[in-house]
């Protein structure tokens, strides 16, 4: 398992690479106004095909590359009802925070759980390479950090329910 | 435990707060609990020795059992602290009991604490014998035909839940917890519980059921069973708050120690721009340095070997002499120290 983690990280790593080309460009409809190509999808030839990597059929990832804003869009797995529910509560707190992380989205794109949008003026500001490193390094904690919440919950679950089982004894 | 204590903590530091008074207090405070409980104390400054608690508490099953509390929940209140609690007749209006207090009769030991505790134990000594009574007025015939009618009973009036007698069997899911009541979780209605009012079955946690069999209620068990069963809803409720609380802080930390790391590569950037914009400039200074130290010193040179073809090319008796002692270019060292005389 940990291996094809490791190839499917690889891989969004490689196509982010490739995908993060960012240039400036201002808007082509509206004069004296800059704004992510990849949102708005009014031009289709400022627009790249999208990548879908897929780990399996719960885990996936969506990369849209324009010609000035990249948005990649991930699926977390979900393996049964309590992990549903913290992932959903994790992330939403994650989003509504979004300004603390700059590149991240406040709302998800429909059918995923998290998304990013990357523009050229991030690309400016911070290392290309280390901005890669950050969003997979963000897909490994996610993973972590929902593993390690649910087995709190399911440890405290446990404890609270002997305490309560030992006042009949 | 949290929920499970029998004592109702407001009720036991008011009255821990009037005993320990050093001068008589005036109280008067009403206390609500568990949205329906109401207590009243009274202590004046003119008796301080008595305190007066009036108590409301609504039925525990409506239909079963009257408005007023019956001679055997009575007789059960009395016997918390014989000596020390007296029922007042008639009640205060409004509640279903008046108890008075003989505040004097509390040991100055410290068993004191004790006895508050068992004061404060009033609600649950009610409760518990109001359970018992509905037990024991279930119809033996229905019991003996095996028809088994969930009784409602109201402990939170936004709470209500059921209780269903079935046969005593001792169902263990684990060796360790064998002497515990069973218990199962549903997320639909359990069949017993079909025919009942929709608003009493809707609920987004599921259903808990508790199989009691005869030896949880044995004794003195019984009271502890009636009291964590009343409890367990709250007590549930009140772990959930903690878990989703514990939840919301480790979020929290994650989100700052993510940010941290974007924002710790943001400011390592900008550090290297600085220190190569630095570095930049150090080294156009220092050759900016440099390459005036050269320049004076070809100066310098220029002008001594010009000094020396002058020299050369007039020759003037005695010059030599002015010459070495006056034109001579000081060498300035801060190793040499020339000692003036």
């Amino acid at each position: 398992m940990g291996s094809t983690l490791r190839l499917y990280l690889t891989c969004i790593r490689n196509t982010l690479d490739a995908a993060m080309c960012l240039q400036n460009f201002p808007c082509q409809e509206v004069e004296r106004h800059n704004k992510p190509e990849v949102e708005l999808k009014t031009s289709p030839e400022l627009l790249l095909n999208p990548v879908l990597i897929c780990r399996n059929e719960a885990e996936k990832c969506l990369i849209e590359t324009s010609i000035n804003s990249l948005r990649i869009s991930l699926k977390v797995k979900q393996a049964d009802e309590l992990e549903n529910i913290l992932t959903k509560k994790f992330l939403r707190f994650l989003s509504m925070r979004a300004e603390a992380f700059q590149v991240l989205r406040r709302k998800p794109v429909q059918g995923y759980d998290i998304s990013f949008l990357i523009t050229n003026y991030h690309c400016e500001e911070m290392q290309k390479q280390k901005l890669i490193d950050f969003i997979v390094q963000f897909m490994e904690d996610i993973d972590k950090e929902i593993s390690e919440l649910k087995m709190s919950v399911n440890t405290r679950g446990r404890l609270v329910a002997t305490e309560f089982l030992k006042q009949f004894i | 435990m949290a929920c499970i204590d029998r004592a109702s903590p407001s009720l036991k530091h008011l009255l821990l707060k009037l005993y320990r008074a050093e001068k008589s207090i005036e109280i008067d405070h009403h206390l609500y609990e568990f949205g329906s409980v109401e207590y009243h104390i009274q202590s004046k400054v003119s008796n301080p020795l008595v305190a007066y608690l009036s108590i409301s508490i609504p039925p525990l099953c409506h239909g079963v059992l009257s408005n007023n509390l019956s001679p055997h929940t009575i007789e059960k209140v009395k016997g918390i602290c014989p000596n020390l609690v007296e029922i007042t007749e008639p009640t205060k209006e409004g509640y279903q009991l008046t108890l008075k207090l003989n505040l004097n009769q509390i040991p100055r030991t410290k068993d004191y604490i004790k006895v508050i505790e068992d004061i404060s134990t009033v609600q649950s000594v009610i409760l518990s014998s109001q359970l018992k009574e509905i037990l024991w007025n279930v119809n033996s015939d229905d019991a003996a035909q095996g028809m088994y009618k969930p009784i409602k009973l109201v402990y939170n009036p936004r709470e209500p839940f059921f209780v269903i007698k079935q046969e005593l069997m001792d169902v263990g899911n684990s060796d360790k917890w064998t002497k515990a009541p069973p218990c199962t979780w549903s997320a639909i209605p359990p069949p017993e519980l079909r025919g009942e009012a929709f608003e009493d079955l809707s609920t987004n946690g599921g259903f808990v059921s508790f199989d009691i069999s005869s030896r949880h209620v044995e004794g003195n068990r019984l009271d502890k069973t009636v009291w964590n069963l009343l409890n367990f809803n709250a007590y549930v409720r009140y772990h959930v708050k903690s878990t989703k609380g514990f939840i919301q802080r480790r979020m929290r930390k994650r989100l700052e120690d993510l940010a941290e790391v974007l924002h710790q590569t943001n400011s390592e950037e900008n550090e290297q721009t600085k220190e190569v914009k630095q570095h930049e400039g150090c080294r156009y200074t220092n050759k900016l340095v440099r390459s005036s130290k050269h320049t004076m010193k070809q100066r310098w040179c220029t002008l001594g070997r010009k000094i020396k073809r002058i020299h050369f090319r007039l020759k003037i008796p005695g010059f030599a002499r002015f010459r070495q002692r006056w034109l001579r270019f000081p060498k300035f060292s801060s190793k040499k120290y020339t000692k003036l005389e």
